[in-house]
């Protein structure tokens, strides 16, 4: 019995030094806190790994964290930060207005705080660049994609949305613009969006949402989701309701399994992201800033409109794998 | 006759203060794991800067001192100018601002010529890309020195500043978890309470939005709303309470319910948006201090105190612990059972609601994904704290101890770079431990 009291003890404590033992040196320049808003999200990844390899070779070291969608975990990460006493800060924020008071405290600190992806929206925090993709023309594209797809006859299209994330009401202000400016003029072959429905950016709330439209809106010709997990989801309550040859998918975003789908045609078009564009871009203004040069407030990186020609000459995609919506 | 003592193990000799060792233990590793080097900028620094740009300078170099904007720059700025000019230095200028202010100030300099000694900065300012390669971007600048106050060792995990991090962090938590001590006492649980923080500092919110003038709301309407959130989440529990107690309810059951109803009303309300329309004034809650100790901290300490003398020195902490120990034998000498258990549901929806408006008073917004998961974390404090789940068990304290070891864990981990997956394993494999350290500890105590 003692001997297993020994080895429970001596597990945990071997189980602590293990977890501890990754603490990181400084680098010559200094420390960059990164927290994003998820790890879970290719995405971010992609971001916070740009800046990581980015930041060695010009000579820091990063941390990187993740909120996990919890801002008040964000903001502990972000004290954390500013006790190690970072050189900066970069954040995707788990909320843009409640993330304001962190990002005050760093202020005071005279740490310069850069925003990647999610913008921050609480007048009183001082941001030093905003860069982002440009979700309101990629919204645009993504309109002119649907239009592309219905063609002449037009049609009623539902709405995917997800209006806590600011990032994603743009891409949606973007694709009714365009599709007003359509419809301007037109009698017939008029694109209606006729329903804007919460699809939480998940692929489970994507599906249960498409599944609600199409029992109110059984005539649906299109659906503009605002990221490839949503999309997938609708493709999935579609091919379960047998319409999947009928409803266009228009997604965002580019992500692995969003390129794959589109390579299958399971959904038409995504305005894609460049998220390693955004983290390059990032670590340059961090590195811009130190130099003593001004960078802009916000930086936009536009996307592209990515179709199934292009995921054909898409070398990363692996023709073997197929997704399952 | 004798009677025979069993013969006390280490672990059974741990007694009553088994956890606070383990959190002890915790905090001396975290101290040695985090052994890092600290940059001083208060007077003393600036003197002693000032004493090594002298010594290594010539007679009357100019010096140009960078600093960052802050109150403790301008001070170490200010000292550092007046001894320079004691030691009979020039101060060429002074620098207060972004690195683009500084860059700005060499081109001036590079323009007009001047000579330039020295630059002291700060070891931040000295790390700034434009002035670690001064070379590289003013070539003429070459050879000019540049000075920072020296490093001296001491853990991250034991200055003032990350302290009282933790302990503010685990504030929301330890809180709660006051009242789920109690809730578990009884022989109850309250799933509720992570629901009840953001509907809570929704309902408060919504009210200074809507009732009170939004951004220009009064102090006397800001107390009166964080009011009202309070007796929103009090009124719930009460709700709960009865629940359990006049329909025999099973507690998870019950509360399980209203965590979901809180959480729906939360999102209904706030429309699934964050309110944010809510005066600074209530940054100063949170934020501000007394006599040196940050509000929140001392609120936190002051409710342990009364709770652990309720517990302790009342008719009602003894009604608590009898009701959990046994409720046939309580309900039989007298113990008002069912107004105990829907008092401690009250109490401890009214404490969630007060977590909510200190969460309100943190982001200066109030949220519905406020409090996510929240209620697996207090629960997890007052476990580790050493009470029972089965009931009738348990000390105040205890779980005073049980916080602040899951918050110390959390930190340590933040401060020594581990990433967030496997500080979920760890985290867990913690928990278990404590939990399993204090059985060995009750059975070897006899």
């Amino acid at each position: 019995m003692r001997l297993t009291r020994w080895t429970t003890t001596t597990v945990l404590l071997a189980f602590l030094a293990l977890g501890c033992g990754q603490s990181g040196g400084t680098g010559e320049r200094g420390t960059i806190g990164v927290s994003v808003l998820t790890l879970t999200n290719p995405f971010f990844k992609v971001i916070a790994d740009t800046i990581k390899a980015d930041a060695a070779e010009r000579g820091y070291d990063v941390i990187v964290t993740s909120g996990e969608y919890d801002v008040a975990k964000q903001q502990a990460q972000v004290k954390d930060f500013i006790v190690k006493g970072v050189s900066a800060i970069v954040l995707c924020p788990c909320d843009s207005k409640s993330i304001g008071p962190a990002i005050q405290e760093a202020n005071q600190k005279g740490i310069p705080v850069f925003t990647a992806d999610i913008a921050c929206l609480a007048p009183e925090a001082e941001v030093v660049s905003h860069i982002a993709t440009d979700n309101f023309g990629g919204g645009k594209q993504a309109a002119q994609a649907m239009i592309e797809a219905l063609g002449e006859e037009g049609g009623q299209v539902v709405v995917l949305d997800f209006k806590q994330a600011e990032s994603c009401i743009l891409r949606v202000d973007g694709f009714k613009e365009a599709i007003a400016e359509y419809n301007k003029g037109r009698t017939e072959g008029t694109i209606d969006i006729v329903a804007e429905l919460p699809g939480d950016g998940k692929k489970a709330q994507g599906y249960k949402t498409t599944e609600d439209a199409l029992q109110a809106h059984p005539g649906v010709k299109g659906i503009f989701a605002i990221n490839d997990p949503s999309a997938l989801g609708a493709r999935a309550a579609l091919e379960k309701a047998g319409k999947a040859d009928e409803v266009t998918i228009v997604g965002f975003d580019g992500q692995p399994m969003g390129k794959q789908a589109i390579k299958e045609g399971k959904i038409y078009a995504d305005p894609i992201q460049f998220p390693d564009k955004i983290g390059a871009m990032t670590m340059d203004s961090i590195v811009r800033y130190f130099n003593g040069e001004e960078v802009p407030p916000e930086q936009l990186i536009e996307t592209a409109l990515y179709r199934k020609e292009d995921a054909r000459q898409d070398n990363s995609l692996d023709s073997s794998r197929r997704v399952e919506p | 006759m004798q009677i025979k003592r069993p013969k006390r193990s280490f672990f059974g000799g741990l007694g009553e203060h088994g956890m606070l060792v383990v959190l002890v233990g915790l905090c001396l590793y975290f101290s040695v794991a985090t052994w890092a080097e600290q940059h001083p900028t208060g007077p003393e620094a600036a003197r002693s800067l000032a004493d090594l740009v002298a010594g290594e300078t010539l007679p009357k170099a100019s010096v140009l001192i960078v600093v960052q904007q802050g109150r403790t720059e301008t001070e170490f700025a200010e000292t550092l100018g007046d001894e320079l000019e004691e030691q009979g230095l020039t101060v060429a200028g002074l620098v207060q601002g972004r690195p683009s202010d500084a860059r700005r100030a060499l081109e001036r300099i590079a323009a007009s010529s001047g000579k330039l000694g020295a630059i002291a900065c700060t070891e931040t300012t000295a790390s700034w890309g434009l002035i670690a390669q001064l070379g590289e971007q003013f070539p003429h600048l070459k050879e000019v020195r540049v000075f920072q106050p020296q490093g001296y060792y001491w853990p991250n995990f034991l200055k003032t500043d990350n302290l009282l991090n933790i302990a503010n962090q685990i504030a929301v938590i330890a809180i709660i978890a006051i009242g789920m001590t109690m809730v578990i006492i009884t022989g109850g649980i309250d799933l509720s309470v992570g629901s009840l923080i953001a509907l809570s500092a929704v309902a408060a919110a919504l009210l200074l939005r809507d009732a009170a003038g939004g951004s220009t709301a009064t102090t006397t309407a800001l107390v009166v709303c964080s009011l009202g959130g309070i007796i929103v989440c009090a009124a719930s529990g009460l709700l709960t309470g009865l629940m359990i107690t006049l329909f025999a309810i099973p507690p998870f059951i019950g509360t399980l319910a209203m965590m979901l109803i809180a959480s729906g009303l939360a999102y209904i309300l706030a429309d699934g948006q964050s309110i944010n329309e809510i005066p600074d004034a209530i940054l100063q809650f949170d934020r501000g201090t007394t006599l040196g100790i940050p509000n929140t901290i001392l609120l936190m300490i002051g409710l342990y105190v009364v709770a652990h003398v309720v517990m302790t020195r009342t008719v009602f902490g003894r009604h608590v612990y009898a009701v959990g120990g046994n409720i046939e034998a309580a309900r039989l000498s007298g113990v008002p059972v069912k107004r105990v258990i829907v008092s401690v549901y009250v109490l401890c929806g009214a404490l969630a609601g007060l977590a909510g408006i200190i969460m309100m008073s943190r982001f200066k917004s109030g949220d519905p994904k406020y409090g996510l998961m929240y209620e697996l974390s207090v629960i997890a404090a007052v476990v580790v704290g050493g009470t029972s789940l089965a009931g009738g068990e348990g000390r105040i304290m205890g779980t005073l101890t049980g916080a602040f070891i899951i918050a110390v864990i959390q930190n340590g981990m933040n401060l020594t770079n581990v990433e967030s997956y496997t500080q979920k394993v760890v985290l867990g494999v913690v928990i278990l431990g404590a939990v399993m350290l204090d059985r060995f500890r009750r059975r070897d105590a006899g």
